[in-house]
């Protein structure tokens, strides 16, 4: 929910590294959400988007398939989010234990200078649950999201914690080039993804080093 | 008067498609489904090897097949083709720039083959803006074994580092 006083994203993001899990795969949406997570805890177990504004989440939702030993973080937007609300009731019915989605409530659009959203007041926790995902949980303050994130999250399907923050709207400047090819073989060769074998006939497959 | 062409050896082409997919290793498939697609996502959704995630919008599928691929997972992603036609943006910004390598099989309909009259419109514009937005593509063609033409697309993905989509005709998909 939309607070009178909000934390800001900064506040949380160091919550975030504080408290982020061993082995954590962590997804973030376009911007400032990438811009502001490179400053405060690059790694290459980071994956940015660059622009494909509503897809993080999505994103996230398949990497935790590929990946379920490993916990998955992504932080959305609630502009973005409304792109693509589907995507929770996706979630809800694959319902992965290793993800956990932050969602940024600022009820603009910060991406794009500040836009007014659709509708800013959505209770966007009932809207995660009545979606299918039983853990969600709006959260007002970096010490609630703290304690959110020191719960623990096995074993349960996905969690959601809307994050009531205010709107970032001056761009953070990344302390890295956030080239798209990069960012995702550097995440691959991380996690030690297979790498595609090519046979000179066809036929060729992926295989671990 | 010509003699009918003799069959294919893959002569059910939906079994032969998923044998393929067993066979090349694939991992993952998303789906959004339609009239054609329907009985090959069960079929899919009962393999062992192959885990099946039904999406709720086309655009979203595609994000999400990105993410399986991302975690190291062969994905394959079926779809209609007005599916693709809805994904556009999420094609060129986030597949194509990020070279994600994906199959794509694609229920072509509002062909002349089709006899959904609705599905014209869509059919008409499909290749037109497949070039438009850069995905690459070929129509399976009906005197070969199929499961040869899903391997070059498969193939293809892989080798150029993008999405491919092959067109399928209803005998290539409806179980």
């Amino acid at each position: 929910m939309v607070n009178a006083i909000r934390p800001s994203r900064a506040d949380y993001y160091q919550v975030l590294a504080d408290r982020l899990p061993a082995n954590a795969l962590v997804v973030t949406s376009l911007g400032n959400a990438s811009y502001l997570w490179a400053a405060t805890h690059h790694a290459p177990e980071n994956f940015y988007f660059e622009d494909a504004m509503g897809l993080a989440l999505p994103l996230a939702l398949g990497l935790a398939v590929a990946q379920p030993t490993r916990p998955v973080i992504v932080v959305e937007g609630d502009g973005a989010l409304l792109m693509h609300m589907g995507t929770l009731v996706t979630i809800g019915a694959v319902a992965p234990d290793n993800l956990t989605v932050l969602l940024i409530q600022n009820g603009v659009h910060a991406a794009s200078g500040g836009q007014a959203l659709t509708n800013a007041s959505l209770d966007l926790a009932a809207l995660a649950r009545s979606s299918g995902i039983a853990r969600a949980t709006n959260v007002a303050t970096p010490q609630a999201f703290a304690s959110a994130m020191s719960s623990g999250s096995a074993g349960r399907g996905a969690q959601v914690l809307v994050l009531s923050t205010e709107p970032d709207i001056e761009v953070v400047k990344p302390p890295i080039a956030l080239d798209p090819v990069l960012t995702k073989h550097r995440f691959m060769s991380a996690i030690g993804a297979p790498r595609y074998i090519p046979a000179l006939f066809g036929g060729g497959r992926l295989e671990r080093d | 008067m010509a003699k009918p062409a003799a069959k294919p050896p893959d002569s059910h082409r939906p079994s032969a498609i998923l044998d393929t997919l067993k066979r090349l290793g694939f991992g993952a498939a998303i789906a959004v489904p339609d009239g054609w697609l329907g009985e090959m996502l069960v079929r899919v959704e009962q393999e062992p090897t192959i885990q099946l995630v039904r999406a709720t919008h086309e655009e979203e599928a595609l994000a999400i097949a990105c993410g399986t691929r991302l975690g190291g997972l062969r994905t394959v992603m079926f779809v209609q083709n007005a599916g693709v036609l809805s994904m556009g943006a999420g094609m060129v910004s986030l597949a194509q720039r990020y070279q994600f390598p994906l199959l794509m099989l694609v229920s072509y309909r509002g062909t002349v083959e089709d006899p959904v009259f609705y599905h014209a419109p869509k059919g008409r514009v499909t290749e037109p803006v497949f070039k438009g937005i850069g995905l690459t593509y070929a129509r399976t063609d009906p005197h070969r074994p199929i499961g040869p033409q899903v391997e070059q697309a498969a193939t293809y993905a892989e080798e150029a580092s993008c999405p491919f989509a092959l067109l399928l005709a209803r005998e290539d998909v409806q179980w």
